[in-house]
C-alpha cells in the first residue's frame, strides 16, 4: 500500500501476510500518536464544556444535572447581551482596520525596491510579542500622565484624554492593540498573495493607460482573492478570540465597554467560580467560531489540502 | 522603469520628458515612503516607548514629559533580576518551551511524514482531524481544561503545562510540515532506498534535511507558542512559583503598590526580548515561509 514500493512495472514480489500488515500499520503509528494527545486534550475539553454547561456546580465542583437552565439564564442576562455586543463591534471594527491596514503595508512592502527584506522581517517583529506585553506596552502609550500619547499631544498644546478611563477611547485602545499584534501576520499573507501575480499583467495594464485603482480593484484584487480570504479569516479568527490584550489591557473596562465574549467568559467562570454558564458562554465562542471555519474550510482549506497531498 | 514601477501615479506613467519623469519618481517615492514609515512608526513604537521608559528613573515618567530618559540608567532591569521569584519564572516559561517545542515537533514530523508518503485508509479524514483544532480557540477550553485537569490532580504542575501546550501546538507544526514533506520528490526518497536506506534513515537523512526550512519554520512557532501563552497558564496554574513570565506580567500591577514604571518596562522589555532574539536568528526562514504561503 505505501507508495514508494508501488512500482507497476515490477512483477509482484512474494509477500508474507506479516510484511503486509506491518506495511498497513505503519502509517497509523506515524499518526495516531499525535492525534490521541490533540483529540485527548482538546477533543476533551470540548465535549466536557458541552456536559459541564448542562450542570450546575457548587462550591465542591459537584455536579447537578440541570439541563437548559444556564443556557436560559445567561442568555437573559443584560451582561451577556452587552458582550455580544461589544465583541460583535470589536471584530467588525478590528477586521475594517486590520485589513486595510494589511493591504496598504502589503502593497507598500510590495513596491519597496531597497531594503524589502530588512523592512518585511521588521513588520513581522509584533507577532512575536506575547498578548500580555503588547498590552502593557499599549498600556503605557495611552497612560493619561506620562504615556507617549499625551506626551506627544501636550508638546503639540493639544488636550490630553484620559484615553483608557473614557469607554470609547478604551474601546478604541483595545482595537489598535489588537491590530497591532494580527496585522504583520495578516500582511505577510497578502505579500505573498500579491508576489504570485505575474508582473506582465501590470504592465499591459498600464500600457493600456489603467489608473492606478482601477488596476488594483480589477487585476490585482481579484488575484488576491484566496490570499485575501486567508487573512479575512485569520484577523476575525483572532480578534473573536481576543483575550490576554483585553484582560491585561483594560481587564473589560471602563463600565464594561471591552468586555468582549471571552472575558466575560473568564470572570464568569474563574472570580464567580459559575463553571456551568462558563461552559455556556465557551459553546458560544465554539458556535461563532465553527461557523467561521466551517466557511474557511470551504473556501480556502480543502482544494488546498488536496493539492498538498496529491503533490 | 519595469515591474511594479509601472503601476504608478499618472504623472509617471507617460514617459515623456525629464520635468514628468522627475516628479512621477518624486510621487513615487512619497507614495511608498510614506506608508513604509508609518509601518515602521506603527511597529516599533510601543517597543521603543517600553525601552525608553525602562531606561527613565522610577518617578520621572510622572514628572516630564520629555521622550527621552533624562539620566539613562539600567536600574529597573537590576530591580527585576533581584525580584523574589523571577529566576524561577524564567526557568519555567524556558522549559515549558523547551518541552512544548521538542515534543509536538517529533510527533508532527512523524505524523506528516505519514500524511506526506503513504496512502491509507481515512487519510484526508485523519488530516482534516489533524485541521479541527486549529480554529478552536483556547481561551475557549480553558473552563472545561480547570476542571479536568483538577479531577486529575494535575493542576499547578508542570505536566498541565507540557500536556496541553504540547497539544495545542501539534495542528499547526503538522500543517506546515506536510506541505514541506510533500514538496520532497518521492524520487530522492527512493534512490535512497534502493541504496539500502531504511525508513528510519530516510526521514533523518533525506527527508528532514531537505524539509529543514519547514522544520525551523514549525519549530520557531511552536516556540512563540509556548514562550507567549497565556490562557492555559492562567487557568491551570495558581501557585506563585509556577508562573511563566507572561503570567508574572500580567499580575505585575497587583503586586506593586505604587507603580513604578520602569521596573513594568524593563520586565515587559526582559520577557519579549529572548523571542524576538530567537526571531533574528531565524528571520528569514519564518518570514519566507509565511510568504510563500506555508504557514494559514
Amino acid at each position: 500500500m505505501t507508495s514508494v514500493d508501488d512500482s507497476p512495472e515490477l512483477p509482484p514480489l512474494p509477500r508474507d501476510r506479516m510484511a503486509d500488515f506491518k506495511e498497513g500499520v505503519v502509517p497509523y503509528l506515524f499518526v495516531v500518536p499525535g492525534l490521541l494527545l490533540v483529540f485527548g486534550i482538546l477533543g476533551y475539553a470540548v465535549v466536557g464544556g458541552a456536559i459541564l454547561s448542562l450542570n450546575e456546580t457548587d462550591m465542591f465542583l459537584n455536579k447537578t444535572f440541570v439541563g437548559l437552565k444556564n443556557y436560559r439564564d445567561v442568555f437573559s442576562d443584560p451582561r451577556f447581551i452587552n458582550a455580544l455586543w461589544r465583541t460583535l463591534l470589536f471584530v467588525v471594527v478590528s477586521i475594517a482596520l486590520g485589513i486595510g491596514m494589511s493591504m496598504i503595508f502589503a502593497l507598500t512592502l510590495y513596491r519597496v525596491t531597497r531594503g524589502k527584506r530588512f523592512f518585511r522581517g521588521l513588520s513581522l517583529v509584533p507577532y512575536f510579542v506575547s498578548g500580555v506585553a503588547t498590552a502593557v506596552m499599549f498600556r503605557f502609550i495611552f497612560t493619561t500622565s506620562g504615556g507617549f500619547a499625551n506626551s506627544v499631544l501636550s508638546a503639540l498644546g493639544l488636550p490630553t484624554p484620559s484615553w483608557l478611563g473614557d469607554p470609547a477611547l478604551a474601546f478604541m485602545v483595545a482595537v489598535l492593540a489588537n491590530c497591532w499584534f494580527m496585522v504583520p501576520f495578516a500582511t505577510l499573507i497578502l505579500l505573498g498573495g500579491l508576489q504570485t501575480i505575474d508582473r506582465e499583467i501590470y504592465d499591459s495594464a498600464s500600457i493600456d493607460g489603467a489608473s492606478d485603482f482601477a488596476v488594483f480593484r480589477r487585476i490585482t484584487l481579484p488575484l488576491i482573492k484566496p490570499m485575501m480570504g486567508v487573512s479575512l479569516i485569520w484577523v476575525t479568527y483572532i480578534s473573536f478570540s481576543t483575550f490576554d490584550i483585553i484582560l491585561a489591557l483594560t481587564a473589560g473596562g471602563p463600565q464594561r465597554a471591552t468586555e468582549l465574549l471571552s472575558i466575560y467568559m473568564f470572570e464568569t467562570a474563574f472570580l464567580e467560580l459559575n463553571f456551568g454558564a462558563g461552559s455556556v458562554l465557551m459553546m458560544v465562542l465554539l458556535a461563532f467560531n465553527t461557523a467561521l471555519s466551517v466557511l474557511y474550510l470551504k473556501v480556502f482549506v480543502m482544494g488546498d489540502h488536496r493539492r498538498k497531498l496529491e503533490k | 522603469m519595469t515591474g511594479p514601477s509601472s503601476k504608478k501615479s499618472g504623472a509617471g506613467r507617460s514617459r515623456t520628458g525629464p520635468v514628468r519623469d522627475w516628479s512621477g519618481r518624486f510621487g513615487r517615492a512619497a507614495l511608498i515612503g510614506i506608508p513604509l514609515a508609518v509601518l515602521v512608526v506603527w511597529t516599533l513604537t510601543p517597543i521603543v516607548w517600553a525601552v525608553l521608559a525602562s531606561l527613565k528613573e522610577p518617578l520621572e515618567i510622572y514628572e516630564s514629559n520629555a521622550l527621552l530618559p533624562a539620566n539613562p540608567t539600567l536600574a529597573a532591569y537590576r530591580k527585576v533580576l533581584a525580584m523574589d521569584g523571577f529566576g524561577r519564572w524564567l526557568f519555567n516559561s524556558a522549559l515549558v518551551t523547551v518541552v512544548a517545542t521538542f515534543v509536538p515537533l517529533t510527533i508532527s514530523v512523524l505524523a506528516a511524514y505519514g500524511f506526506a508518503r503513504y496512502a491509507f485508509r481515512f487519510r484526508h479524514v485523519l488530516l482534516l482531524l489533524y485541521l479541527v483544532p486549529r480554529i478552536i480557540p483556547r481561551v475557549s477550553l480553558i473552563v472545561p481544561l480547570n476542571s479536568l485537569m483538577s479531577d486529575l490532580g494535575l493542576i499547578n504542575t508542570y505536566w498541565v503545562l507540557f500536556i496541553t501546550y504540547s497539544a495545542s501546538a501539534i495542528p499547526l507544526a503538522t500543517w506546515i510540515l506536510v506541505g514541506f514533506f510533500a514538496s520532497v520528490p518521492k524520487e530522492i526518497e527512493e534512490a535512497a532506498t534502493i541504496d539500502g536506506a531504511n525508513m528510519w534513515n530516510r526521514l533523518r537523512r533525506v527527508m528532514i534535511p531537505i524539509a529543514w526550512p519547514g522544520v525551523v519554520t514549525a519549530g520557531v512557532l511552536c516556540v512563540r507558542e509556548a514562550w507567549n501563552e497565556f490562557a492555559f497558564v492562567l487557568a491551570l496554574v495558581n501557585e506563585s512559583t509556577m508562573r511563566t513570565l507572561p503570567y508574572q506580567l500580567y499580575v505585575l500591577k497587583d503586586a506593586m503598590g505604587v507603580q513604578d514604571y520602569a521596573v513594568y518596562n524593563a520586565f515587559t522589555v526582559l520577557t519579549i526580548l529572548p523571542l524576538l532574539l530567537v526571531y533574528l536568528l531565524l528571520e528569514r526562514r519564518v518570514v519566507d515561509s509565511i510568504v510563500s504561503g506555508s504557514v494559514k
